[in-house]
């Protein structure tokens, strides 16, 4: 996260050599149960080693920090440099992405603990490896996307106000990490698929509502989204603790999407109960 | 959803929107006159004869009102209990992680649900003993008739003694519950605004919050006030206002009080 690194900048002259100890919460599948391993990795300053290089050296050496064999630990990424949200985990007690948490920055002494457990509100595949699907279910529940399916020809598309553009720029740069849904406490880990369409459907959503009520094409379905917004696990099941908008690591001003759906989704209400539909 | 979904999932929009707005009307509202009132225990000898004397104007007034019952059982009692049931239905669907994630707002978030808590037993308490008369621990009746002498005795347990520990207990709840519900309305009304989509900028819920802080301030102080102007009042001295207060208003207190209210 370049705003944490920026923050905490500390300079370790190049090629000093330490040991990073990191405490794992593994898992060796879904319902099993969980336990917790220390592996001893050691650390080059100035190479710009960073917590998935260092599951990489534990995946060459599975080997405990008490010298027991172990499985290599397994994890998820994409990207390597923070915009595919695929390597998201909770490092030291905060979700954040992995591939982006350098240790230089980090962990900059010998001796330094990282634990690494996988996000809390999703169902874990293996060790640090989570299920996202349901980030990807609640994007399609709020229907975020521009309807131009069909064998037609629909020419040229309307003009885009130029305010809104700056505005929904900054919202589609959302890689839906999860960040936002992790620290949340208001969104909870739900087992039964069959409640996910009543349950809190989270702020990365409810921000992509805002692009695409935006957007000039995607605004035909703004009622179905604010429909859906208003139900049961909607915008109103946000209790404003804003922890969302401090995590997110695209710094999406995820609380001013919050309210301005709060605000259309008031309008678009008041509205259909004096037009009836 | 589900097949059947639930009363109130069908109904969630508008029982959330009510939720939002009976914290403010009736209940913020009310709060704000009753801590005008009763903080004038102290800033009525600024502005009258005594604290006293305006204390019992002020309540003199309010039982003055036609209909009070009706509209305390529905300016009041009704939505205060719905504010509540339904806020707590919806605080234990939140889950803390203070620990984890240590932001200001996130304090704010667990702090307005602490406060709703301690907020349902507090007014329960103070209703049921002040104003229906259930013998609970500490408790002491309400007499409209003599409203500050009263008041001061039941922050006190019923004792006319100030610093004996249950007098004590009950001041120093009633002080902590009235600050934690000062904040309570305080962020609701902040929060209200992101609800309803009235501030929508980072700069606009800035700004609207220094509104509300400075207004929770104010209330506080207001509280702080009531409270300590109660428990340290000489309730001899208020008794003999009162009295005097008593022969001097008779007939107009007479013709003005429903009968119910003759009663105490
Ligand atoms: S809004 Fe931010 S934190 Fe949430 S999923 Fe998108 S990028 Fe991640
Ligand atoms: S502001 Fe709402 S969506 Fe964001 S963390 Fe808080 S409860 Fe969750
Ligand atoms: S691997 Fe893509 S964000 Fe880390």
């Amino acid at each position: 996260m370049v705003t944490q690194a920026a923050k905490n900048e500390v300079h370790l002259e190049p090629g000093l050599k330490r040991t990073i100890r990191f405490r794992i919460k593994r898992c060796d599948g879904p319902g099993k149960p969980a336990r917790w391993e220390n592996f001893d990795v050691p650390v080059v300053s100035g190479e710009g080693v960073n917590v998935i290089s260092c599951l990489q050296w534990i995946a060459e050496h599975p080997k405990t920090a008490e010298g027991a064999d172990t499985t290599p630990v397994v994890w998820d990424s994409g990207c390597l440099e923070e915009v595919c949200g695929a390597c998201t985990m909770v490092i030291n007690g905060s979700v954040r992405q992995s591939c982006s948490c350098q240790l230089d920055n980090y962990a900059p002494l010998d001796g330094d603990t990282i634990t690494l457990e996988p996000m809390s509100k999703f169902p874990v595949v293996r060790d640090l490896w989570v299920d996202r699907s349901r980030l990807f279910h609640n994007l399609k529940r709020l229907k975020a996307w521009a309807p131009i399916d069909g064998l037609h020809d629909l020419g040229a598309g309307p003009k885009e106000h130029t305010d809104d553009q700056h505005v929904r720029y900054k919202i589609s740069e959302c890689m839906s990490c999860g960040c936002c849904l992790e620290a949340c406490p208001q969104f909870h880990q739900e087992e039964n698929e069959e409640n996910w369409d009543s349950s809190f459907i989270g702020a990365n959503t409810i921000a992509q509502a805002r692009l695409f009520n935006l957007h000039e094409t995607g605004k035909q379905l703004a009622g179905d989204r604010l429909d859906t917004l208003a139900a049961a696990g909607g915008v109103s099941d946000c209790g404003n603790a804003q922890n969302c908008v401090k995590v997110c690591p695209k710094e999406i001003p995820l609380t001013e999407a919050i309210a301005a759906i709060g605000r259309a989704t008031t309008i678009h209400r008041v509205r259909k109960f004096f037009r009836g539909k | 959803m589900p097949d059947n979904p639930s009363f109130l999932e069908r109904h969630h929009f508008l029982l959330r929107r009510l939720h939002s707005l009976t914290g403010i009307v009736p209940i913020g509202l009310f709060l704000i006159l009753h801590l005008t009132t009763n903080s004038s225990i102290v800033w009525g000898s600024f502005l009258g004869d005594s604290g006293v004397a305006m204390f019992q104007h002020e309540v003199d007034f309010i039982h003055s009102l036609p209909a009070l019952v009706l509209i305390e059982i529905f300016g009041l009692w009704l939505p205060i209990a719905f504010h509540s049931i339904l806020g707590v239905y919806y605080a234990v669907s939140g889950s803390t992680n203070t620990k984890s994630y240590r932001y200001g707002g996130n304090f704010r978030y667990a702090l307005q649900r602490i406060s709703g808590y301690v907020g349902v037993i507090f007014i329960f308490y103070h209703v049921a003993t002040l104003r229906w008369g259930w013998s609970l621990p500490g408790a002491y009746l309400f007499d409209a008739h003599a409203a500050s002498s009263t008041t001061a005795m039941a922050l006190r347990a019923g004792s006319e003694n100030p610093w004996q520990l249950a007098g004590i207990l009950v001041g120093l709840f009633y002080l902590l519950s009235v600050l934690l519900l000062v904040y309570h309305f305080a962020n609701g009304l902040w929060t209200a605004a992101i609800t309803w989509g009235l501030t929508i900028s980072e700069q606009g819920q800035r700004r609207w919050g220094y509104v509300c802080a400075s207004l929770g301030a104010a209330l506080m102080v207001m509280g702080v006030t009531a409270v300590v102007g109660f428990v340290t009042l000489d309730i001899e001295e208020a008794r003999q206002i009162e009295a005097s207060l008593h022969t001097a208003q008779q007939p107009a207190v007479e013709t003005t009080l429903a009968p119910e209210d003759n009663a105490h």
